[in-house]
């Protein structure tokens, strides 16, 4: 069963349409579970007011993690990854049954290791570093909501399969939903590793199993943790093109570029988990350089294609519309009214500024000892998965609001200024977090006084500033995450229908008109940008190495 | 375009000269960073060590309490003190919820650290230094330290590892002549003569030397990062006034009243789990080990503590 879209001319499969929203709906649901957990954790670690008690600041911790990096991002992906094998090819969804059976698993897999966590069941963090144990339903949990979200990608292929016979979409896959491929081709590739490392820890929870080296464990378990981070990444830099093509009409400059990146994540997805025992024993210092970077960081290098492809992509469009005028116009009249073209943009600075600068920086071998295990570690990745990923998924929501759930955007001028809100509060989080991080102050730490120990450490008077920061960041991110929600909940459930293209209050752009060929550089001002990123990355790279050169010597 | 197939001959399309450029700085940044990690184990002095040795809980155990035993010079705040040579292999044992020994270390001087946990995973974390590493159970890892600035540093847990992972710091002093100890209020320490802290293997101890002795293991074992002497008890119960008192405790999830005694003190440390105090579930205990002679003089010890 088919509609055709009136506004942008897809078909749209209705069985598809309907797993979509649900998908989409629980997302939400964990994400509010997540930043509220977030606040309570966050008005906790600012020492003055250190809100809660150290058994539920440490459960609530992992509760968020799992809420916040696992149930949020992988629902709203396997949305993604339904919206990019049906509706972007206009084709049917293989098997809507199986889905609702996958759907199912993920709910029950959400509700059963939340509940054990805020049982007190199993307060371990994400990581649950063996030998902590939990409670066995907590991994089986985990592993319930894995096989869902790995029946959900499998649905995906046969999607894919189903469009590739039908020649729904002419003779070559559109680029997004080959960025969505890669995507799924990674997420196979860190369930299964899931499933390696959760089988035998559940089966050890129960008793059946003796002993789970802790080493042993950490190594695979970042095979998951961190390569899942990989699907955010393929996922996230897919939205980022299809925002381009929708609020700008724009293009990568070069498919077989943008396409070549996306396979080089697949390739080198192994990197992830190295990174992880930078600083561990067990590993030779050969086998953490080789392993962290197989000689050329070349999942780095396909970040660092993308982020010039993805803004040369809305130049390029934007000078064909006639913005031509010296380095920026293109984006000084881009559509900024338009919050997904906003959310994306900041997403794309922010992921780079932020979150790429400090991974790659803290990812060098002898970099991590300075930061291993510090607050700066969570301030890194609020960079890479909060303000690239989760923004960019708040950014095509606003689209997904009209197109799939066909409802008007309610409060459409708060939803303008919500992406700027999120940006400034999780990068003033973030930039907190890492300062704190590099004068030392640990992750996952309830009480800075080091009350009730044999000995207490001041840290550099410093922090105190840094807190108040992190503190500002994060009541800021969570009133702007709220506000998302309200925004998506209120329109979803009450807003006004859409009846048509009258009724889209975000731009929906035609392709722009050929651009007449020209010499010299297609895209001089994302050259620019690109060319200031460098400049900063540099400027934070060599700090870096000055400050762990002035530590005692190790060897 | 993105959503759509791309335009026909896009797979020939010639790259343009911007991204180009782009793509061989990047390429070269990345070639850059591999070898400069490389050329920092040539040139750098904080590298890790790729030194690790296979270990036990028990034996890593066992391995610092004998060496804390031969190298104590007093305690601080209920952890033993070792001042080793420089050059030497230096003792550091993590555990639920302490590092010990404190250490006096002299400036420019390497020392051999083994490194690793009694129990679970701990992380390593060098204050105000600022230099972390992993601690595994069963891992020992050698790192070579040395310290380039005087003062006091504080060794923070950073890796979570239960519900007192915040109580869990330790300390090392780097000194740099005698004068430096009175500083830190070391000065006054000696070495003990052997024979005070061997155990009498002969003849049988009489019960104030079990008491002493007793109180030493407490020290040396790490009870006392949980249980104290002075009646606070946040993450376990207290030692004075224990015995002899009748406690409510929980055997496989059934509550019931013991009284405290020999037979009690000696189970709750060879089987933790098997009675647990109510009040204190959270707090897990680890299995410590000791010898019955040991147990003995910890009894000898908790007996002797009056409220």
């Amino acid at each position: 069963m088919f509609r055709t879209c009136d506004i942008t001319g897809f078909k749209v499969d209705l069985q598809s349409e309907k797993l979509i929203r649900y998908n989409a709906v629980f997302a939400v649901i964990s994400l509010l579970f997540a930043v509220v957990a977030a606040l309570l954790l966050v008005l906790t670690r600012y020492q003055p007011i250190h809100l809660l008690g150290a058994e539920w600041y440490y459960r609530l911790v992992t509760f968020h993690g799992l809420n916040a990096l696992i149930f949020w991002i992988i629902f709203f992906e396997i949305a993604g990854l339904y919206f990019g094998s049906t509706v972007i090819l206009n084709t049917r969804f293989c098997s809507p049954k199986t889905g609702w059976w996958a759907f199912a698993l993920m709910v029950a897999g959400l509700v059963i290791t939340n509940i054990i966590i805020l049982m007190g069941k199993a307060d371990v963090m994400l990581t649950s570093y063996t030998p902590l144990k939990a409670h066995p339903l907590y991994y089986l949990g985990i592993i319930l909501f894995a096989v869902g979200a790995l029946i959900g990608v499998i649905l995906f292929f046969g999607n894919l399969m189903i469009a590739r016979r039908e020649k729904t979409y002419g003779e070559t896959m559109p680029l997004v939903a080959y960025g969505l491929m890669t995507a799924a081709i990674i997420a196979v590739i860190t369930l299964a590793t899931g499933a390696i490392i959760y089988i035998p820890t559940f089966l050890w929870s129960l008793g059946l199993i003796n002993n789970i080296d802790p080493a042993m464990y950490k190594l695979i378990w970042w095979g998951l943790g961190h390569s899942s981070q990989q699907i955010n990444v393929a996922a996230m830099v897919s939205i980022w093109y299809m925002t381009s093509f929708l609020s700008v009409g724009g293009t990568s400059i070069n498919e077989k570029v943008s396409r070549s990146a996306f396979v080089l994540y697949i390739l080198f997805i192994c990197l992830a988990s190295a990174h992880h025992l930078l600083t561990d024993p067990g590993v030779s210092s050969a086998w953490k350089v080789w392993n962290t970077s197989y000689a050329m960081y070349l999942a780095v290098l396909a970040s660092m294609i993308h982020a010039f492809a993805v803004p040369s992509s809305f130049e390029v469009a934007q000078r064909k519309w006639g913005y031509n005028k010296g380095l920026f116009q293109w984006l000084s009249k881009a559509p900024w009214g338009n919050p997904a073209f906003s959310a994306i943009i900041l997403a794309v600075i922010g992921f780079g500024f932020i979150g790429g600068t400090t991974g790659v920086i803290f990812g060098m071998e002898q970099t991590n000892i300075i930061v291993h295990n510090t607050i700066a570690i969570p301030g890194h990745f609020k960079g890479t998965v909060v303000i690239g990923t989760t923004l960019t998924f708040m950014g095509i929501t606003y689209y997904l609001i009209p197109l799939i759930f066909r409802r008007k955007i309610v409060g459409f001028k708060l939803a303008q200024w919500q992406p700027w809100l999120f940006f400034i509060g999780i990068a003033l989080l973030s930039i907190g977090m890492i300062v704190l991080g590099q004068l030392g102050v640990p992750r996952r730490h309830w009480d800075n006084t080091f009350s009730g120990g044999p000995f207490t450490h001041n840290f550099n008077p410093a922090v105190d500033f840094f807190w108040v920061i992190t503190l500002l960041g994060g009541i800021i991110a969570f009133l702007a995450t709220l506000i998302w929600i309200l925004i998506v909940v209120v329109s979803v459930f009450w807003g006004p229908k859409v009846n048509g293209p009258q009724d889209m209050q975000l731009t929906i752009s035609p392709l722009p008109p050929e651009g007449k060929p020209h010499k010299g550089f297609e895209a001089p001002g994302t050259l620019v940008l690109t060319f200031l990123f460098l400049l900063v990355f540099l400027a934070l790279f060599f700090l870096n190495w000055k400050w762990l050169a002035a530590t005692w010597n190790v060897n | 375009m993105s959503l759509l197939s791309p335009k026909e001959g896009w797979y020939d399309t010639k790259v343009s000269k911007d991204e180009k450029m782009w793509m061989v700085i990047a390429l070269i940044l990345c070639l850059m960073m591999f070898v400069w990690m490389i050329l920092w184990h040539v040139y750098g002095k904080q590298n890790p060590s790729s030194t690790t040795y296979r270990t036990t809980t028990t034996e890593f155990a066992q391995l610092t309490e004998a060496y804390i035993k031969r190298n104590m010079i007093g305690m601080d705040n209920g952890i033993p003190v070792v001042r080793p040579e420089p050059n030497s292999e230096v003792f550091l044992m993590a555990e639920m919820w302490r590092w010990s020994p404190v250490l006096i270390l002299v400036k420019d001087q390497s020392y051999n650290f083994h490194i690793s946990s009694k129990d679970i995973v701990h992380g390593f974390s060098l204050q105000p230094v600022n230099m972390n590493f992993q601690v595994y159970p069963g891992y020992d890892y050698v790192l070579r330290f040395k310290p380039t600035e005087l003062g006091e540093f504080k060794i923070v847990c950073n890796e979570f590892c239960g519900i007192g992972h915040h109580t869990m710091i330790g300390k090392v002093v780097v000194i740099e002549n005698e004068e430096d100890l009175a500083k830190y209020g070391y000065d006054k320490m000696k070495k003990a003569p052997e024979a005070a802290v061997e155990e009498g293997a002969e003849k049988p101890l009489t019960e104030s030397e079990k008491v002493i002795l007793g109180e030493q293991l407490y020290n040396l074992k790490g009870c006392v990062a949980c249980h104290k002497t002075d009646g606070s008890a946040v993450l376990a119960p207290a030692w004075n006034g224990l015995y002899g008192k009748s406690e409510k405790v929980k055997e496989s999830g059934k509550e019931m009243e013991i009284s405290v005694d020999d037979e009690y003190i000696r189970e709750s440390i060879i089987e933790p789990q098997k009675k647990i105090a109510v009040g204190f579930e959270k707090a897990i205990m680890p299995v410590t080990p000791m010898n019955d002679k040991e147990i003995d003089q910890i009894i000898a010890y908790i007996k002797s503590l009056k409220n």
